[in-house]
């Protein structure tokens, strides 16, 4: 611990220890409030003033988008270089226990406002009806273990959550290895799978589309290639996206096509920080390639795979557009939890139970977390 | 790190100098690296294949089947690149996208990147409380926000007679929109980042602090010239979601000719029952250059050997 | 100790700066009390902002179609702008507007999600906006104007509508065969019959729209339903006054089941027509000879037929039979105003005079009906259209038009579960009909 208890009292000489120790205690608190709140509010002053500003003079659009880029990147560094310039004027045994203050400060007072304070006001809707005015007590939830749409979504969630982080993992960490050994190329080769996480939603339903399209056998050639494909073999045209179960892989498969990009950059990532004498001293040892994937680089880069494992985890649990977008998900046994979220909150319109279905998925990333925190304090552990 | 003695590697292992490229795979390696990608570039061929198809052709014939005849001329077109690039507003959706883009990619790098530094490095009260917090928000689904953000941008909070959140009118500003990027960008940056910098040996920090150098110096100096792998992984995929993002500009930043955003500019194109295959296509590629660029301007990050020589310079 | 006393004045002063910046916030951030009004759904309208914001569910080409005309017509003329906003997005952006109190006025599709946004207090009434409902009646008729009705109050202003009873066929085929155009229900299932004893396949019918996959037939089943039950019944199922399985209902699912399941009358089955998307269905009318003769969709359907298709030629269309009554099937779109200013009351009676919805009417890229009856045949940019609009005309005026009963149910049936349930219908066979409809109607929320 550095903080101000453990550098000596600033008393003037006397030796009443509590007194001297209390004042500067409420002094650090304040102190540690205003470091943590100060960057967010003046950074966002300036900003607003600016764009107040600019809005006013109705200024040619070049000017204001540069301007705003200029302001926007360059004010948020210069306010973090200001604010650690303030700590250096206080004395010095505050400095050190404001400053973690200072540091955090900015992301959690955005994080508030933009996100636990949404977070708050779900968790007080899924009590209330439709529109979010009276409560219900316990309705909403009780729709949402009892909805047969509901049910068949936590099944089909817990695949996804399953299957998705496993293929997109293994594929990116395959892939990260197998191209950190190929020398020349390598860019060119991560570049292509990374490829789809570049393209837009609509791009990306498009290109799916191109592969799952169906038409039965009048209505013109098929634009699918899996349909081209089985016309090719002799076979009838079929409507991939409505054979129950299956059709649910099929759009995990558009899933992981999309992200294992992100697995890979990170895990290689990883894998380039792995200091290279350390690689070549077990090969010069004699261990084989499998041997250094297996006992050198996933045991280093292991925090890395539990991330992106979290993170693949985390979005398979948000998925909803990919589901959406391809037909009738009730009908055809696709449905998910956020596209349940989804559906009730913007389409069916009925406030209390989306936000009972948010609850849901707030409540399913628990142990995740768990699984992390442990982590992160084994980690720190070690070192 | 202890390796297990196994029996020699069948090939001989090379002897080969430090700075030298790393060793290269064999033919295995190729072939399982070629495989991967072509299963990865199927999709895609066929959205590229598409966007130089003519509309036709495009609606009544599957697209490998213009891989039959690569050079028969008249079935390749320009034409569906000129149309999505004659779409009303082209220029100005796209430089709408860049002042939204950018400063959303580099302020929560910036944000994230601190608060990243104090949660591995920095000893404090309610550290691991406010850690799962913010890997718990990952979970957040932001449409559950966009309502209560977009009040507090219109009308502000009101507790008890005094503003909590004064009344901006935030809404339809690049301001609004960072702000809101920022925040919902934030829970994966400081993730990211602090699994990154916590990693990072913890030999060099200390040397420096016996050297007298304090936290921001530390991480300035030191920290921040280590992460670059990491920061820009995570710009590489802010910037991706952020530029591909609609729904966000869409709400805060409005969708009229002067405000919208590029995806919602090319995403006009499509039509509502989804007709403009051609366009549609045509327009994914288009979006698509500038992330690329990106990811193409970045990957020198991701290079073996400069962590290493960072911590030694 | 020259170091300890900078220290300690330093900390005064920071202490000083720091009560003084709080009490500046806190003086800066004082709410102002009255004066803050609500805006919304208040009674007095408020003064001009000098922009209308119109949100709506067009493609793009219709919305720069539709933006144009006013931007010719109506901008030069008022000291407003308006904007016309085709969203992709329509129902999340209408739900998070209106919500978050953003939107001026929204060209809406459905009339069932009125009532809420009535109740909740953010809409406004015709009433409040001063619109005299005698003559905004004589304008649309009484029917059209009472689907935006509710406790009394009018909160929907038609501006525009589409004519869906229609039949399209490949005329030069159907005439080559020496087909007879069907007048009643017997008739166009002789006709069927027909066409599949000769070997040909009568339908061509295909329900996939992405995420709204299935409207298509709901359309059949509210078509058969007001031409068997008649207008009455038909809006007491769509209001819900009579339940979802009710024995009209019934019949007439098991009427569209007739058509849809009948071995033969459809091309590629029943089965495969939720996958099959909608305007990929009637292409098949144009093989040479032709796959299919009948294809039942309202007047967009046309610009789905392929480049080159010539409208009285290649193929025609003939109004959906009579069974027991002739009603007629409607859609349409409904201004509902989000906030009361003199310029949103004023761009509402432009935008519905008759000149304006001349030129809409005759704007091919627009393709859509006025829903003001004295707009005249002749305004229409073609034929088709300018039939279908007379007929739509007659139909609001003698009262025996039907709007879109999934359009006027709540969202989560009418755009939900209904949609949904045909499709498990079709999916499943004739025998689940009875199970979809119960269904549904448990579907319906608890007012």
């Amino acid at each position: 611990m550095t903080t101000g208890s453990e550098l000596q009292p600033s008393g003037e000489g006397t030796v009443e220890q509590p007194p001297v120790t209390r004042a500067p205690a409420i002094g650090v608190f304040l102190l540690r409030v205003l470091g943590a709140v100060a960057i967010p509010i003046v950074a966002f002053f300036l900003l607003w003033v600016t764009f107040d500003f600019l809005r006013d003079e109705d200024a040619n659009r070049l000017l204001v988008v540069g301007v705003a880029i200029f302001v926007g990147v360059a004010g948020v560094f210069f306010l973090y270089w200001g604010m650690n310039r303030a700590i250096e004027l206080l004395p010095e045994r505050y400095r050190e226990g404001v400053r973690p203050y200072v540091f955090v400060g900015p992301a959690l007072v955005i994080l508030s406002v933009f996100m636990i304070y949404p977070v708050i006001n779900t968790i007080l809707i899924s009590f209330k009806d439709s529109v979010g005015e009276d409560f219900v007590g316990l309705d909403n939830f009780e729709f949402v273990f009892t909805d047969r749409y509901m049910l068949r979504a936590i099944r089909n969630t817990a695949g996804w959550i399953i299957l998705v982080p496993l293929a997109a993992v293994s594929i990116g960490l395959a892939f990260a290895t197998l191209a950190d050994r190929l020398g020349r190329g390598e860019s060119i080769a991560k570049s292509l799978i990374f490829l789809p996480m570049a393209i837009s939603f609509a791009g990306a339903s498009a290109t799916w589309t191109l592969i799952y399209a169906f038409r039965p056998e009048e209505f013109g050639s098929n634009i699918g290639l899996l349909n081209g494909i089985m016309i090719g073999l002799g076979q009838n045209p079929v409507p991939w996206l409505q054979q129950q179960p299956w059709n649910n892989l099929l759009l995990m498969v558009i899933m992981v096509w999309m992200q294992t990009g992100f697995a890979m950059v990170v895990l290689s990532a990883a894998i380039k920080s792995i200091p290279d004498e350390i690689l070549e001293a077990a090969r010069i040892d004699g261990a084989s390639e499998l041997q250094v994937f297996r006992r050198i680089i996933v045991p280093t880069i292991l925090p890395t795979i539990v991330v992106v494992t979290t993170y693949m985890v985390i979005n398979a649990l948000k998925v909803f557009d990919i589901v959406f977008v391809i037909g009738s998900p009730e009908a055809n046994g696709t449905v998910v939890i956020a596209e349940r979220m989804i559906d009730w909150f913007f389409i069916s319109n009925h406030d209390g139970r989306a936000a009972a279905i948010a609850v849901v998925l707030f409540v399913a990333i628990v142990p995740v977390m768990i699984w992390n925190i442990r982590r992160f304090r084994e980690e720190e552990a070690i070192r | 790190m202890s390796v297990t003695t196994a029996p020699p590697a069948a090939e001989p292992i090379p002897v080969r100098g430090k700075g030298l490229e790393p060793r290269t795979g064999g033919w295995f390696v190729r072939i399982a690296v070629l495989v991967i990608v072509v299963i990865w570039m199927i999709p895609t061929a066929g959205v590229l294949i598409t966007s130089f198809r003519p509309e036709a052709l495009v609606d009544t014939t599957g697209w490998w089947t213009a891989l039959a005849h690569p050079f028969e001329t008249s079935q390749w077109t320009l034409e569906n690149y000129r149309l999505a690039l004659d779409t009303g507003g082209f220029a100005s959706a796209f430089l709408n996208s860049l002042a939204v883009a950018i400063p959303a990619t580099v302020i929560p790098i910036a944000i994230a990147a601190f608060a990243a530094y104090a949660f591995s490095w920095m000893e404090f009260r309610g550290r691991y409380l406010m850690f799962i917090a913010v890997v718990g928000l990952l979970v957040v689904p932001l449409q559950m926000a966009l309502i209560p953000i977009l009040r507090l941008y219109n009308e502000g909070a009101i507790v008890a007679n005094y503003y909590v959140f004064p009344d901006l009118d935030l809404n339809g500003t690049f301001l609004g929109v960072w702000l809101a990027h920022t925040a919902f960008g934030l829970p994966l940056a400081i993730y990211l980042l602090r699994n990154y910098i916590g990693s990072l040996p913890s030999s060099i920090i200390e040397s420096a602090r016996i050297d007298g150098a304090d936290h921001f110096t530390i991480f300035w100096r030191l920290i921040i010239p280590l992460s670059v792998p990491a920061l820009a992984a995570f710009a590489i995929f802010q910037f991706l979601w952020v530029w591909n993002d609609l729904l966000v500009a869409y709400v805060f930043l409005g969708g009229s000719r002067e405000t919208r955003v590029l995806t919602l500019a090319l995403q006009g194109l499509v039509g509502r029952e989804g007709e403009n295959w051609h366009l549609l296509t045509a327009a994914a590629f288009i979006s698509m250059a500038l992330p690329l660029l990106v990811f193409f301007s970045l990957q020198k990050y991701f290079v073996r050997g400069l962590t290493a020589g960072a911590v030694k310079g | 100790m020259a170091e300890r006393v900078r220290g300690d004045g330093m900390r005064k002063f920071r202490m000083l700066a720091l009560t003084a910046v709080i009490v500046m916030i806190a003086a800066a951030c004082q709410a102002e009390e009255g004066g803050d009004g609500d805006g919304d759904g208040g009674t007095e309208q408020s003064e001009n902002k000098g922009t209308v914001n119109v949100l709506s569910a067009l493609s793009a080409e219709e919305g720069e179609a539709l933006q144009a005309i006013i931007d010719d017509m109506i901008t030069p003329e008022v000291d407003y702008t308006v904007e016309i906003e085709a969203s992709e997005q329509f129902e999340e952006q209408f739900q998070i507007r209106a919500d978050s109190g953003t939107l001026d006025l929204i060209l809406l599709p459905q009339p069932g999600a009125i009532p809420e946004k009535a109740e909740a207090g953010s809409a406004v009434s015709l009433e409040d906006m001063g619109f005299d409902m005698d003559e905004l009646a004589s304008t649309f008729g009484e029917y059209y104007l009472s689907l935006g009705e509710v406790d009394g109050a009018h909160y929907g202003f038609p501006t525009n509508a589409n004519y869906k009873s229609m039949v399209w066929y490949a005329k030069d085929d159907f005439e080559a065969a020496g087909y007879e155009i069907p007048t009643t229900w017997d008739q166009l299932i002789a006709l069927s019959d027909q066409m599949v004893s000769d070997g040909n396949t009568p339908w061509c019918v295909g329900f996939e729209s992405g995420t709204a996959t299935g409207w298509p037939a709901t359309d059949w089943m509210e078509e058969i339903m007001l031409k068997t039950a008649g207008l009455e019944t038909y809006q007491q199922w769509a209001r819900h006054e009579i339940p979802f399985n009710d024995p009209a209902v019934v019949a007439a699912g098991e009427m569209f089941g007739e058509i849809m399941f009948t071995e033969g009358y459809v091309l590629g089955g029943a089965e495969n027509t939720t996958a099959l998307p909608f305007g990929d269905a009637p292409l098949p009318m144009f093989n040479k000879p032709a796959d299919c003769y009948l294809h039942h969709q309202a007047t967009f359907i046309s610009a789905f037929f392929p480049e080159g298709t010539e409208a009285g030629v290649d193929y025609d269309w003939f109004p959906f039979p009579e069974i027991d009554t002739a009603d007629t099937l409607m859609a349409g779109e409904l201004a509902v105003a989000f906030d009361n200013r003199q310029e949103i009351v004023d761009f509402l009676e432009r935008f519905s005079a008759e000149d304006v919805q001349c030129a809409m009417a005759g704007d091919p890229g627009l393709g859509r009906l006025s829903p003001n009856v004295n707009v005249g045949e002749d305004c229409y940019a073609n034929p088709i259209l300018g039939e279908a609009s007379g007929i739509l005309a007659d139909a609001l005026t003698n009262g025996t038009a039907g709007f879109d009963a999934g359009d006027q149910m709540p969202a989560q049936v009418g755009s939900g579960s209904f949609w949904t349930g045909m499709v498990e219908y079709m999916q499943q066979g004739p025998d689940s009909l009875e199970t979809v409809l119960a269904d549904i109607d448990a579907s319906w929320p608890e007012s």
